[in-house]
């Protein structure tokens, strides 16, 4: 079966699709420094949110490639998860601060064996 | 004049990117990702994803973020100590994230596809479209999202409630 390098053709242009792919990479990347690097857990959502949305270009990038929608579909899937994802995470970290004080997401470590 | 959108859009969500990981101030990182996301919503544009780019300008760039900042907003600025667990902690992350994104990219830069099912580019991504898939192949899932988004308003009542001590 012939196999092609993945050319898109936008309004009579023709880009890589593989640009998509690799910018999706690089942000997923950079969200996960984030993760690794702040201490504030208000930040490490944001950069949960922002490593899902790179997950979404390249869901929509392969849909557009393979023209097949179920692609597209799965990331309004993945949207609505990480929307009821933001409202719990952000709901849990409401309850705790009101608990305490808090600095840094290592202070959470109760359940540490 | 399609590159030109695309590399523009690029650089913006790369530069956000890094913002929301250099960004101090949590209100900073935040509209750093609404930059994000907004010019990932043009991404999806460019690849015929009408209905997607419209969730996302409404529902992520709107709502989502507004949550999160209410919530930066009833906490008040929380103070962010360098870490302390860690030595070189920083460094050691990017080095991680550094080889992860090389093994992403050299997977992603060089994938051979089969030849696309020619669909008609003119209503791909579109409401109706997307609502034919929804409401045919994918109904059992589409209703089991809305009873997680159910499951997820409790849940976060739940949380949110007043505590008798």
């Amino acid at each position: 079966m012939a196999l092609d390098a993945g050319t898109l053709q936008i309004g009579g242009e023709s880009i890589e699709s593989s640009w998509f792919l690799i910018l999706a990479a690089l942000l997923f990347s950079i969200g996960s420094v984030g993760i690794l690097v702040r201490r504030n857990p208000l930040v490490i959502l944001v950069c949960i949110e922002l490593m899902l949305n790179a997950v979404n270009l390249t869901l929509v990038t392969f849909s557009r490639q393979l023209q097949n929608l179920d692609g597209q579909l799965f990331a309004l899937m993945s949207l609505t998860v990480a929307a009821a994802e933001a409202v719990v995470g952000l709901g849990i970290l409401v309850d705790i601060f009101k608990l305490r004080e808090l600095e840094d997401v290592d202070d959470l470590s109760e359940l540490k064996g | 004049m399609i590159s030109a959108i695309f590399l523009a859009a690029a650089l913006i969500a790369l530069g956000g990117a890094v913002g929301i990981v250099l960004f101090r101030n949590p209100i900073a990182s935040v509209l750093s990702l609404v930059m994000v996301m907004l010019a990932l919503s043009v991404l999806f544009l460019l690849l015929s994803a009408q209905f997607i780019f419209a969730v996302q300008v409404i529902v992520y760039a709107g709502a989502v973020m507004v949550l999160f900042l209410f919530v930066i907003a009833l906490l008040g600025p929380i103070r962010e100590l360098p870490t302390r667990r860690l030595p070189r902690q920083g460094f050691l992350a990017v080095i991680v994230a550094g080889g992860f994104a090389v093994l992403l990219v050299s997977m992603l830069g060089n994938l051979r596809y089969h030849a696309p099912a020619n669909a008609d580019l003119s209503v791909f991504g579109s409401v109706q479209n997307i609502a034919f898939g929804l409401f045919t192949t994918y109904l059992y899932p589409f209703e089991l999202t809305s009873l997680l988004l159910l499951v997820a308003a409790v849940g976060a009542i739940y949380l949110s409630r007043e505590r008798r001590s």
